[in-house]
């Protein structure tokens, strides 16, 4: 049976991905837009990100050894070069909230040893927290390092009683050693699309949103369904002439600014970063 | 008819091979040579040599064994992947062939492994083989020649045996 | 004929020299007889120090014990692994064992199938020093594991999810690499047992002499299980060489694989290998130095063959050294500027007293072997075979952790990452259980293959006995043809 399976559709198996097109008939693919330049670095999409996706909150310590759950985190940088402020250096700080990126070729996919993670239909880097045995692979071999490990089993201690009343029913709350990650809000959309195909129709945009981009105050963060053309994301990603399925992009003109991280490791991320623009003599 | 044994030990190679020599040439009726066992604490060529052809059959099952192994196994691992709800994992295909290699020649050394240690228990009749008459010595220092044959024949062969300086003659019907 | 001889005096010396036999790997003392007695002695009653070394790594691996059970009901926090860092000692101690066993299947493998006599007296030893380092490198796959109690999801049995691992992860090919490799070791290392197994069942008494019984299954020494024995070993020797070179190259692609930097790098395979042996190859010198104070053997392991070990070990070192700069080489004149980077970091960053110190173990310190004091003398030998080893562990340290400590992204570089005392207690507590278990076996079975070193002995019996009767042919039958050269 598996045999015949594999001989009928050997030419499935043995595509790579992404390819031209490969979104053409799907009807979601999920995707994201970050514009650094009306991101203030206020914390909200984390604070969202917490409170929506059950993360533990480590404490000072923990934190403090680098065993911080933060699915999405803001980094802060201080610009180099002439690019760096002179005068006023703490006026220099540039933000990049960082969040799994869901790459169409997730270097983290491969490596599991137990395919805990691999790729949904719509476009989603998935994470098994029931199949994963923690070996930490896919941590090791994410050039983002956005994946997070359970070092300790945080439910013991970071919702004590009656704050365990405020956990996400919706989203597992994970026990010591299995590693997770940015879903993209997968309960959100799980919920969203089973919705829609009761009522015979796909998602409109911005009918479902994920937790840091609702609650990001500059809606720095646009997230839709990147399969649509007509969705705001789509179009962004049109505009600012990134392709989903090309490791490095050409644009047209100067002052273009959507770009995305590392991409000559050929990861082909979803999530597409719009560049900070200054004003140096300002 | 129930056969007899007997079993002479010597000292050194040279004197079993000359027994053996002998014991071939006499044309003693009633024992064939291929009744014939040399006990010894090594391997020894130049004894084999005189026990005439004894075929080791090991690399036959060796080949089937590192035949079906990696074909086997390749097959299982390809059609698992295809069956495994079809997930994707990092682009790759989802029946790549360069890491199913590594599997298969892993498989491969496995299989030609196991069936060789099995063809070997097999053909050396272990575990079990116990011989009527065994020495401890021959695991020591000493070279065994145990002979089966008709009892009639018995007083003849040890008297051959007995002409290269053993140490001992053993068996139902030794003096 | 032999007139000429006196003539010519100088000639004569020259002549015997040229046929005068190199020192003999084993002692004219040494009889079949003799070999049963000293080998069957080390399993009733070692020097008292057996039992230091045995109850200190008994103490050392309860350790270990504590901190593992310390870490499974705490989570893997306590190890105070985190983001960047995500393997620390646990993988490089791993590499460590892992690589620590490929020497032993050189020198009972590839040694076999050329034909090295050197090796007979020392290769049952190092076929077992691989067996246990594979098991002490099993230990750490479960030990780094976040969920050890689910280790057997890694394992493709069929179940009623159809679920499988995934077959395309080099953590998996690891999986199915160290399985064969162990199960094919411990065969070897078994089918190689067999006819010394039967010797201690014909001299063992009581309960022991059961347990030979049962593992010896009746040998003999029978021509026709000779004539099997050797077939099948010379098979098993040439799958088990080839296999021993798939491991650790499979290893090595747990880095190369990734595309991190400093780990993305196509050399890693015959560098991981080259470094295996290496390891390897200094471990079996410092058993040989333990094994032979502690079970009295003298008189197999002798000076030339550990000089024949020594030439080995140096000329794998010198290999290692060129495969690791040439790695260096590569990465420098490349043109991938973070992994530049990388290599520049490891040389002078956080890591560099580790990388220095591994330039210094294990490139700098094999050239002591070249003094003949260092080299014949076995407390200095001794040391210096721990420090090469030192220098690999070191080399597996600084492969992981500034790669880890530098990668493509720069939000996540750390300094200063140093791992908790679980991580040392679990690496001490493997040291340990390596230890113990090796003991146990030396003390259990025979550690010196006895029918091959009866092989041994009659071989330079034989060649005695050819050199006698050649001298005696030969000598007259030279000389007259290098007169008649001069005339």
């Amino acid at each position: 049976m598996s045999l015949s399976n594999l001989i009928q559709n050997w030419n499935s198996f043995r595509t790579r991905r992404p390819y031209e097109g490969q979104y053409e008939d799907a009807p979601y693919k999920w995707a994201m837009v970050i514009d650094l330049d009306s991101c203030i670095g206020c914390n909200a999409c984390t604070v969202a990100c917490y409170a929506e996706n059950n993360l533990p909150v480590v404490g000072k310590e923990r934190f403090g050894k680098g065993q911080a759950m933060h699915w999405i985190r803001i980094e802060r940088y201080w610009g180099a070069d002439e690019a760096k402020a002179t005068e006023f250096p703490e006026r220099g700080a540039e933000y990049l909230p960082m969040l799994c990126q869901q790459c169409e070729a997730a270097p983290c996919e491969p490596v599991c040893p137990v395919g805990a993670t691999h790729h949904s239909p719509d476009g989603l880097n998935t994470q098994v927290y029931n199949r994963c045995v923690g070996s930490r692979y896919c941590s090791a071999n994410c050039p983002y390092k956005v994946r997070y490990f359970n070092w300790w089993n945080y439910p013991d201690r970071a919702w004590p009683n009656p704050l365990e009343l405020q956990l996400n029913p919706d989203v597992t709350v994970r026990s010591k050693g299995v590693m997770e990650k940015c879903t993209f809000c997968m309960q959100r959309l799980r919920a969203g699309m089973d919705k829609a195909k009761t009522e015979g129709r796909i998602l409109a945009d911005g009918e479902v949103l994920t937790a840091c981009a609702q609650a990001c105050p500059t809606s720095a963060i646009t997230f839709g369904n990147w399969a649509d053309k007509k969705s705001k994301v789509a179009r962004m990603w049109k505009n600012q002439q990134v392709d989903l399925a090309k490791n490095s992009q050409e644009k047209s003109e100067e002052g273009i600014r959507g770009y995305r991280i590392l991409e000559d490791l050929n990861t082909y991320p979803s999530v597409v970063y719009l560049e900070r623009l200054r004003n140096l003599e300002a | 008819m129930k056969k007899s044994h007997t079993l002479a030990l010597y000292a050194d190679m040279d004197e079993a091979a000359n027994a053996l020599k002998e014991l071939k040439s006499s044309g003693v009726s009633g024992f064939r040579m291929e009744d014939v066992v040399v006990k010894s604490p090594i391997d020894h060529p130049e004894l084999s040599e005189l026990l005439g052809p004894r075929p080791v059959y090991i690399q036959w099952f060796t080949l089937l064994g590192v035949l079906l192994g990696p074909t086997t196994g390749l097959v299982l691992i390809a059609s698992a992947q295809a069956s495994f709800i079809y997930q994707v994992r990092g682009g790759r295909p989802v029946v790549p062939l360069p890491p199913d290699m590594v599997l298969t020649y892993e498989l491969f050394i496995l299989s030609g492994v196991l069936m060789t240690v099995l063809a070997t228990f097999v053909a050396m009749k272990l575990p079990g083989n116990r011989s009527p008459l065994y020495n401890a010595s021959v695991s020591e220092d000493k070279i065994g020649i145990l002979v089966k044959a008709e009892p009639q024949s018995i007083p003849q062969i040890n008297e051959i045996l007995g002409r290269h300086k053993p140490l001992e003659i053993m068996g139902d019907q030794a003096r | 004929m032999s007139h000429s001889v006196p003539s010519r005096p100088q000639m004569d010396v020259q002549v015997e020299r040229k046929f005068v036999p190199k020192q003999k790997d084993l002692g004219a003392d040494v009889t079949w007889a003799k070999i049963n007695k000293d080998v069957l002695k080390s399993l009733e009653k070692p020097r008292p120090v057996f039992w230091v070394i045995f109850f200190s790594a008994l103490a050392l691996f309860s350790f270990g014990v504590y901190c593992e059970v310390y870490q499974y009901q705490n989570g893997m926090g306590v190890s105070d692994l985190n983001n960047p860092q995500v393997w620390g000692l646990y993988i490089a101690t791993f590499i460590f064992w892992i690589g620590m066993g490929h020497s032993g299947t050189l020198l009972s493998a590839l040694l076999h199938i050329i034909h090295a006599d050197w090796r007979k007296p020392i290769y049952r030893y190092s076929e077992a020093m691989t067996t246990f380092t594979l098991l002490t490198a099993a230990l750490f796959v479960l030990v780094h594991m976040g969920r050890l109690w689910q280790f057997y999801y890694v394992v493709a049995y069929p179940n009623e999810r159809w679920t499988w691992p995934n077959f395309t992860s080099p953590l998996v090919w690891d999986a199915t690499a160290i399985g064969t490799y162990l199960t094919s070791s411990l065969l070897f290392l078994y089918m190689g047992m067999i006819p010394d197994l039967a010797i201690c069942r014909d001299n063992a008494r009581g309960a022991r002499r059961a347990l030979y019984r049962f593992l010896s299954m009746g040998w003999q020494g029978t021509d026709r299980q000779w004539a099997n024995f050797k077939v099948a070993y010379m098979t098993m020797a040439c799958f088990l060489m080839p296999l021993a070179v798939s491991v650790h190259s499979i290893v090595s692609t747990d880095f190369a694989v990734s595309q991190n930097p400093g780990w993305h790098v196509t050399s890693f395979p015959p560098y991981f290998v080259l470094g295996a042996l290496y390891s390897g190859c200094s471990g079996i010198i410092t058993l040989f130095i333990v094994l032979r104070y502690v079970f009295r053997f003298e008189a197999y392991m002798t000076q030339p063959i550990l000089n024949k070990l020594i030439k080995m070990t140096f000329a794998i070192a010198m290999v290692w050294t060129y495969l690791d700069l040439i790695e260096y080489a590569t990465t420098w004149y490349g043109s991938d500027e973070v992994a530049k980077a990388d290599l520049v970091y490891r040389a002078t960053g956080d890591y560099a007293l580790q990388f220095w110190g591994m330039i210094f173990c294990a490139m700098v310190m094999p050239f002591t072997l070249l003094i003949r004091f260092v080299r014949t003398n076995y407390t200095t030998l001794l040391i210096i075979s721990l420090i090469l080893n030192v220098g690999m562990w070191l080399e597996r340290f600084q492969i992981i952790t500034p790669t880890f400590a530098k990668s493509h992204y720069p939000w996540l570089w750390t300094a200063g990452w140093f791992p908790s005392w679980v991580q040392w207690g679990i690496v001490a507590g493997s040291f340990g259980w390596f230890t113990m278990l090796f003991m146990l076996y030396c003390k259990i079975f025979p550690s010196v293959s006895m029918y091959e070193v009866k092989e041994m002995v009659h071989e330079q019996n034989m060649e005695e006995k050819a050199h006698a009767t050649q001298t005696e042919v030969h000598e007259p039958g030279l000389l007259p043809e290098m007169e008649g050269g001069q005339a």
